[in-house]
């Protein structure tokens, strides 16, 4: 493609990239002045006073911040593992096998993608009353399994078509037990797409909503819970606070795995070819 | 019918060092087949790409006829690739793939459906219009490419490694495709490639790239009888090279004193003989005659190479097997290395 | 081991899982809106649920106005995501800082998203006192309803907020893994820069966009957290309907509740329908 390009198409580059970037921090500009701020009140721009009250609130013992915080940490850790541990097999026999049904399969997976929780969480519901594990932790984290092991199946599968099982053969015929092939094969070779696809399952579970508020019947309190209950009190400050506070771990875990995510990794391409 | 003149082309990519072409300049006549023969990375691409206006050289000038083209946008120029894997137009049958180009300049419906029909008569496919590029084999994929190209009557039709992709038989084919149809328009004609074969068997007249430099521009056979230096003879598979004096009418080295064609250089040199030329038996009237001990034999069906020690030097020859079906690994044997295949290089 | 057998173990863990709690889940709503539960004694199926819903104005009207939300998010998104995809593409000053912040936001949950349009767009937020300050406005109630508001201004901004970087990293890692050389061979062929992008490159490109669309218009449809932040209360979005009937304390409201719930899983299969049947043909036609 020829690199010479106008002046004005370059200018046109440069002026919707500098719009692009403040549209994208925009929203998260007045959370986090409000977290600062004692009072904020129209019609003034910036706070009056400043203050670290909101904070010293969000981080103390009473307020139960950091207990959701711990908490939801749990659940995502917990619900990606379990996906992982389900979608790898699941993801390979995706990638390197055609079977009969192979397609109907897919979609299985593919659906709750697709239809929303809501749908599908009412149901559960009525019945988790009977299995008793409404207002549970552990009936969040299954529930939460719905909306992340597709993903993680999908990037598995996208991963485990590029795969060559040569290299597992190869490793059996030098002598190599089935554990130890897995071990120093094919896991390091697959391990990208465990990263990507855990990373997504992580997120998918972090921000979920009524699914935690259905099944854990505000007794589970994640942290996204408790951010929303805080935004409809009219507590902007301690909002501010603790919506910082909920965005942090996404950031970590972005700056952690940035190269895994650039736009030639293969498992981010998989999106686009389902 | 385009006469193709390519001045001082440099290149040196951001960041880079050294320039990836350095100063290539090369007049291409009217209607001419022409191939840029190189290693990989060696800059041809690079010039193809300048040429079609999808890279902006750093220095030098492409004219068209005389007349610039380096300010002209891509679709200016008339100038038409086709890649190495084809790029046909995956979600377009084949009649649409071919019509594209028309169809881009607004040309009426009918009048396509027209033109791509005889274009398809003429690479031999005409009964694959409606098919998607996806159910065609590799040899009628690039019949469509070519199709899809010549369709629009460009000055320029540039191909990039046209023959590689091809099985032995296909290739035959496909050059003689090539070349009728090249001929027949009268387009003046481009391609790269990496095989000096495939460069020979093509075109008209070859020009060799190695680092970036423009080598040798010639017909194909001088490459062979005239190598202008020591990288190009052994591109091309050269493999003698004795160092020694000449004389202008003789060359004298460890092998002795050779008798040189007339105008060859003289000075301190390397004297250089392709081993095809290499002879068994001593010449009518003695000249260039020598002694030689095998050292080795290689049969390699169709021919021997055979590894020729004459004193301390060792010479590679290429002979037909039946002549050398009754000696072995340590055998004497006269040879001898007629006038005309010998060169100097300085 | 067969290879029949293999596969069947491989994905017999993720297949129950998706089949006991999502396929379950599905079902026992289908069969609760239906007043359908033997095991606990309703064995007479009825349409009672339905019969309230379908004749009930403001189910309408919340159907409407989620259908509008989905559907303007959606398009705006796609068409925004695919520029922003294009601007990507080549080298810019700031490209780098684009592309980070594109993958910032798609950690970002949608929740603090519309908290943020909240406190921008709300009648006494940012850009309220910013319009004040420039002497545009004079008390809050002139700055014109963004949020809480019938046409679903704010719910929209915030969902193409999330939206287009999420159809963006997509479309880019498509327009990169296809390459430039097809457009090459356009340009070289005669046509503009305009005809190459509508002929060649959008319609390889269009598959990895209609997947994303797909996905994103049916969250949009079926999300709760948002509408019920930035949202009117009536008509509210579907989702926050349906999750008011099911917790209302008139028990009888739950299967209505139920119903809601189908409708919505049915025009999500809607949505997959026309998604494998479109995208997957336009290549192997």
């Amino acid at each position: 493609m020829s690199n010479r390009e106008s002046v004005s198409i370059r200018s046109f580059r440069v002026l919707t990239g500098v719009f692009l970037i403040t549209w994208l921090i925009l929203p998260l500009i007045p959370l986090a002045i409000w977290s600062f701020a004692h009072g904020w009140f129209y019609p003034d721009l910036l706070p009056q006073t400043w203050s670290l009250r909101a904070w010293k609130y969000a981080l103390s013992d009473t307020a139960g911040v950091i207990d959701s915080l711990w908490l939801t940490i749990g659940i995502s850790l917990a619900a990606t593992v379990l996906s992982i541990l389900v979608g790898v097999p699941a993801g390979r026999a995706l990638g390197m096998y055609k079977f009969r049904g192979k397609e109907i399969v897919e979609l299985m997976i593919l659906a709750p993608t697709i239809v929303p929780g809501i749908a599908v969480v009412l149901g559960i519901h009525s019945v988790f009353i009977s299995l008793g594990l409404n207002n549970t932790v552990w009936g969040v984290i299954l529930v939460h399994l719905i909306p992340t092991l597709p993903y993680m199946v999908l990037v598995m599968a996208g991963i485990f078509a590029n795969y060559d099982p040569a290299f597992e053969a190869q490793a059996r015929s030098l002598g190599a037990s089935s554990l130890k092939t897995f071990w120093y094969v094919t896991l390091p070779a697959i391990r990208p797409g465990i990263i990507v696809g855990g990373l997504f399952a992580f997120l998918v579970s972090w921000s979920q909503y009524i699914l935690t508020l259905l099944i854990g019947g505000g007794r589970v309190e994640t942290l996204p819970l408790l951010l929303f209950n805080f935004a409809t009190s009219g507590r902007n400050d301690i909002t501010g606070a603790i919506g910082m506070i909920y965005i942090l771990p996404g950031i970590v875990i972005l700056l952690l795995t940035a190269k895994h995510l650039s736009g030639r990794s293969g498992a981010v391409g998989g999106f686009g070819q389902i | 019918m385009t006469h193709v003149s390519i001045k001082g082309l440099t290149k040196v990519y951001p960041g880079a060092t050294e320039p990836s072409l350095d100063r290539l300049s090369l007049e291409i006549p009217t209607g001419e087949l022409t191939a840029l023969l190189g290693p990989s990375g060696c800059g041809k691409t690079t010039t193809m790409k300048m040429i079609a206006g999808l890279l902006e050289p750093t220095s030098g000038d492409v004219t068209f006829d005389g007349r610039s083209v380096l300010q002209d946008k891509p679709e200016d120029r008339g100038v038409v690739m086709v890649f190495q894997n084809y790029l046909l137009f995956p979600y377009m049958s084949v009649a649409d793939n071919v019509g594209f180009g028309l169809k881009m300049r607004k040309i009426d419906p009918a009048e396509i459906k027209r033109r791509v029909g005889e274009m398809l008569e003429l690479v031999k496919l005409p009964d694959l219009g409606d098919r998607k590029p996806i159910a065609l084999s590799g040899g009628q994929q690039q019949r469509v490419a070519l199709a899809r190209a010549l369709i629009v009557q460009p000055n320029v039709l540039l191909l990039d490694e046209p023959l590689s992709n091809l099985d032995a038989h296909l290739r035959f084919e496909m050059r003689d495709l090539i070349r009728s149809l090249q001929q027949e328009m009268g387009i003046t004609t481009i391609f790269v490639t990496h095989d000096q074969e495939e460069a020979v068997v093509l075109a008209d007249r070859v020009a060799l790239i190695l680092d970036g430099q423009m080598k040798q521009y010639d017909k194909p056979d001088v490459f062979y009888k005239r190598p202008v230096d020591e990288a190009t003879a052994r591109f091309f598979g050269g493999h003698n090279f004795i160092n020694g004096m000449s004389d202008g009418q003789s060359f004298d080295s460890e092998l002795g004193r050779l008798i040189l064609p007339d105008n060859a250089a003289s000075g301190i040199g390397k004297l250089t003989f392709r081993p095809e030329n290499v002879r068994i038996g001593n010449a009518g009237d003695g000249t260039n005659s020598l002694k030689a001990t095998i050292a080795d034999v290689i049969y390699l069906g169709t021919q021997t190479r055979l590894k020729l020690r004459v004193g301390d030097t060792v010479l590679d020859a290429v002979v037909n097997p039946n002549e050398i079906e009754t000696y072995g690994v340590g055998d004497t044997l006269p040879i001898h290395l007629p006038t005309s295949s010998l060169w100097v290089i300085q | 081991m067969s290879d029949r057998m293999k596969i069947f173990l491989l994905i017999l863990p993720a297949m129950f899982i998706i089949v006991v709690l999502f396929f379950g889940g599905l079902l026992i709503g289908l069969m609760r809106s239906f007043n359908y539960m033997p095991v606990i004694g309703l064995t007479e199926p009825d349409f009672s649920a339905y019969i309230s819903v379908f004749t009930d104005k403001e189910f309408y009207l919340s159907f409407l106005l989620t259908f509008h939300i989905a559907f303007t998010s959606t398009v705006i998104s796609s068409i925004l995501a695919i520029g922003a995809a294009l601007l990507l593409r080549r080298n810019f000053v700031g490209r780098r800082i684009v592309n980070f912040l594109f993958q910032l936001n798609l950690t970002v949950p949608h929740l603090v998203g519309a908290i943020g349009m909240l406190y921008l767009f709300s009648q006494s937020g940012s850009f309220a006192r910013l319009a004040n300050e420039f002497g545009m406005i004079q008390g809050p109630s002139d700055f014109p309803a963004l949020v809480f508001d019938p046409y679903a201004i704010g719910i929209i901004l915030q969902y193409v907020w999330k939206e287009i970087p999420f159809i963006g990293v997509i479309v880019l890692a498509n327009m990169q893994s296809i390459g430039e050389d097809y457009e090459s061979v356009a340009r070289s062929l005669g046509a503009s820069k305009w005809q190459t992008f509508r002929f060649v490159l959008l319609p390889l490109i269009f598959p990895g966009v209609l997947s994303a669309s797909v996905m994103v218009f049916a969250f949009t449809f079926g999300a709760y957290e948002i509408p019920a932040i930035l949202g009117a209360n009536f008509p509210a979005a579907l989702p926050v309907l349906a999750y008011r009937k099911y917790t209302d304390v008139d028990l009888a409201a739950r299967p209505e509740a139920m119903a809601m719930a189908i409708v919505i899983a049915l025009l999500s299969a809607l949505m997959i329908y026309f998604y494998v049947r479109y995208s997957r043909r336009r290549i192997r036609g």
